[in-house]
């Protein structure tokens, strides 16, 4: 299966929404869609604060408890970011349509798995990210993520970007970690069997992916110039940045 | 303010009820020695009470109390036939578990066949907010997913050890000499393919194991509970010896010989621990004071309602080497804990192991 290189993503996609975005990246294509603030079921509601609602809805079938695991932790993470507390008593919910998935072509896929999916993660906080973006929810950052896996090999390791399924089976450990735009870390989910000092490889590893250019600020300008025709952009953080640059402009072009 | 009474004060569960932010703040803040609501220290866990083999129809089961929350897991083993398997694929008899690692990448069997299946039930009434009658909560679900991941990479259940073979050689050894004469004439115009696959050892069957939790009461922290009675209960696992029999053809458990405990590989334990932010408001980033902020370990329920960002460390030291491996690492929900903490807390993590191991 070939897989682009490059991240590729478009705002607005869906017209009823407030807000869409699809994302696709390894592999994986994700559609959002976000309403609100709109009006809050009473078990929601909540007095000082806006209710985030993520659902995942996966390629085929009926979601099951990875689903909600995977939506429990994008919502805590997204309720983290939005304004909550601009919008009391309402609800912005946040909708994730998985369209496509890598197949693994060396087993056979399940259709209903337990276990945890790191691998997709990166897309659907990206997908939502942009879709919150589109809809105008007020955020204090935006936040990235990127999935790293630590694959043995003879004698040595090496840290992969965004894994295939067949590098995630043979990895040794996987980690997903999202940064904020500020570049804190906001979330950080790893399995496997690794130490202190590959965790430590993987953050800096993942930091790079995320917001290289948030720790090098100098050299900004400089990228921002560069990267819009050549090559894919240095970071998710910038490649979010272009995406929206490159919607505002399609859309003042009339002026 | 200064219009109140300052006679005014309230009993400490009305104040808990009343604001229970300010409430635990006020021990926490406390100059000399910062003590949370439940009194203990932000860095003291609640000691674990495990029992196991308490019950009696589960091939293994462990009771653990931590404080108030209380978790029963019970371990029941069922035979799969492999012929019961859909998409299964024949497993060859490997000799050393090197050769299996080799051969073994991308079969994972437990997780193709789902040989592991938690299950974890937040019993009513628990806590106030389990009502009758509902379908499992988003709680109930998350963990175990969580601990369905977990099980399958820490490889604590070793494949080897839940498969049933069938050895055509042994029993014919085993047997008399007419028996194998028989045997040989039924099979006059058999060639050597067909030799092989009458002494070949077969894999006839699996050993599911269900892995039922149920929480009797909870007090926050279900995960390192959940995850501590899910690896007692497993120790505890009595599996009896089955083999194939080729006249029944099935898989027959012998009654006679005493049940063999299933082999466990490391001794992984969780931790969790919650973050609690000074401001209950305050905005993210570090453009405002600085929020002051505790690390509580092992929280309670009534902490873990004022918290929002929870860490989850996993962690095994059995290890000969005396290196710390990590098994997992699940952080959320905020930015307080960043690199060095994430470092510093491995460090409490190991502490919490070497408490839970002994009481193993």
């Amino acid at each position: 299966m070939t897989v682009t290189a490059a991240p590729q993503a478009a705002l607005s996609v869906l017209p009823r929404a407030d807000g869409s975005a699809k994302y696709s990246h390894a592999g994986y294509t994700v559609t959002a869609s976000v309403n609100g603030p709109i009006e809050a079921q009473r078990r929601d509601e909540h007095a000082y604060e806006a209710h985030v609602d993520v659902i995942v809805r996966p390629a085929a079938g009926v979601g099951g408890t990875r689903e909600r695991h995977l939506e429990s932790i994008l919502q805590s993470s997204l309720t983290q970011i939005i304004l909550v507390k601009n919008f009391p008593r309402s609800l912005i919910q946040i909708v994730l349509q998985i369209e496509a998935t890598p197949e693994n072509d060396y087993v056979n896929t399940k259709l209903v798995q337990a276990s945890l999916n790191f691998s997709i993660m990166p897309a659907l906080f990206q997908t939502a990210i942009l879709a919150l973006l589109s809809a105008a929810v007020p955020m204090r950052a935006t936040a990235t993520a990127s999935v790293v896996a630590v694959v043995p090999e003879t004698k040595s390791k090496k840290l992969v970007v965004d894994p295939s399924p067949r590098e995630l089976e043979a990895a040794q450990s996987v980690h997903v970690l999202a940064f904020t735009s500020q570049g804190e870390l906001l979330l950080a989910e790893s399995e496997g069997d690794f130490t202190v000092e590959e965790w430590d490889e993987v953050y800096e590893t993942a930091e790079d992916v995320c917001c290289k250019s948030e720790t090098s600020k100098s050299d900004v300008d400089m990228m921002l110039d560069d990267d819009d025709d050549d090559a894919g952009p240095a970071d998710m953080h910038q490649f979010i940045r272009s995406t929206l640059e490159d919607k505002v402009a399609a859309d003042l072009h009339w002026k | 303010m200064a219009a109140s009474p300052p006679t005014l004060s309230f009993p400490r569960p009305t104040f808990a009820k009343l604001s229970p932010h300010p409430y635990l703040l006020a021990g926490l803040a406390a100059p000399d020695s910062a003590s949370r609501s439940n009194g203990r220290a932000p860095h003291e866990a609640r000691p674990i009470h495990i029992h196991t083999s308490s019950l009696s129809h589960a091939h293994g089961s462990a009771l653990v109390r931590s404080g108030d929350t209380t978790v029963v897991c019970g371990v029941r083993g069922e035979i799969l036939p492999v012929t019961s398997i859909p998409q299964y694929r024949p497993t060859t008899s490997y000799n050393t578990a090197e050769e299996e690692r080799s051969a073994g990448l991308g079969r994972g069997e437990l997780r193709d066949y789902d040989l592991l299946v938690p299950n974890i039930e937040l019993a009513t009434g628990c806590a106030p907010q389990f009502l009758p009658g509902v379908p499992p909560t988003t709680l109930a679900q998350t963990l175990s997913t969580r601990v369905y991941s977990l099980l399958h990479s820490c490889k604590i259940v070793d494949p080897a050890a839940v498969r049933i073979w069938y050895h055509p050689s042994k029993v014919l050894s085993a047997g008399d000499e007419d028996e194998k004469v028989d045997d040989d004439d039924d099979n006059d115009g058999d060639n050597g393919d067909e030799e092989e696959r009458r002494t070949k050892p077969q894999l006839m069957a699996y050993w599911v194991l269900y892995i039922d939790l149920l929480f009797v009461s909870l007090d926050g922290n279900p995960f390192d509970a959940a995850w501590a009675a899910v690896l007692a209960a497993l120790r505890d696992t009595k599996l009896p010896e089955a083999r194939w029999d080729p006249d029944l053809e099935t898989v027959v458990c012998e009654s006679k010989k005493a049940p063999m405990a299933l082999q466990i590989t490391g001794v992984p334990v969780a931790c969790t621990a919650a973050v609690f932010l000074e401001k209950e408001h305050a905005e993210l980033g570090g453009k405002q004071k600085k929020n002051r902020h505790w690390i509580l370990l092992d929280p309670d329920r009534l902490e873990a309602e004022l918290c929002q960002e929870v860490v989850t460390v996993v962690v095994d030291c059995e290890d000969g080497s005396g290196e710390t491996r990590i098994k997992s690492i699940e952080k959320q929900g905020g930015t307080v804990i960043g690199r060095e903490l994430m470092r510093g807390f491995v460090g409490v993590a190991e502490q919490r192991w070497k408490e839970v191991r002994k009481m193993l």
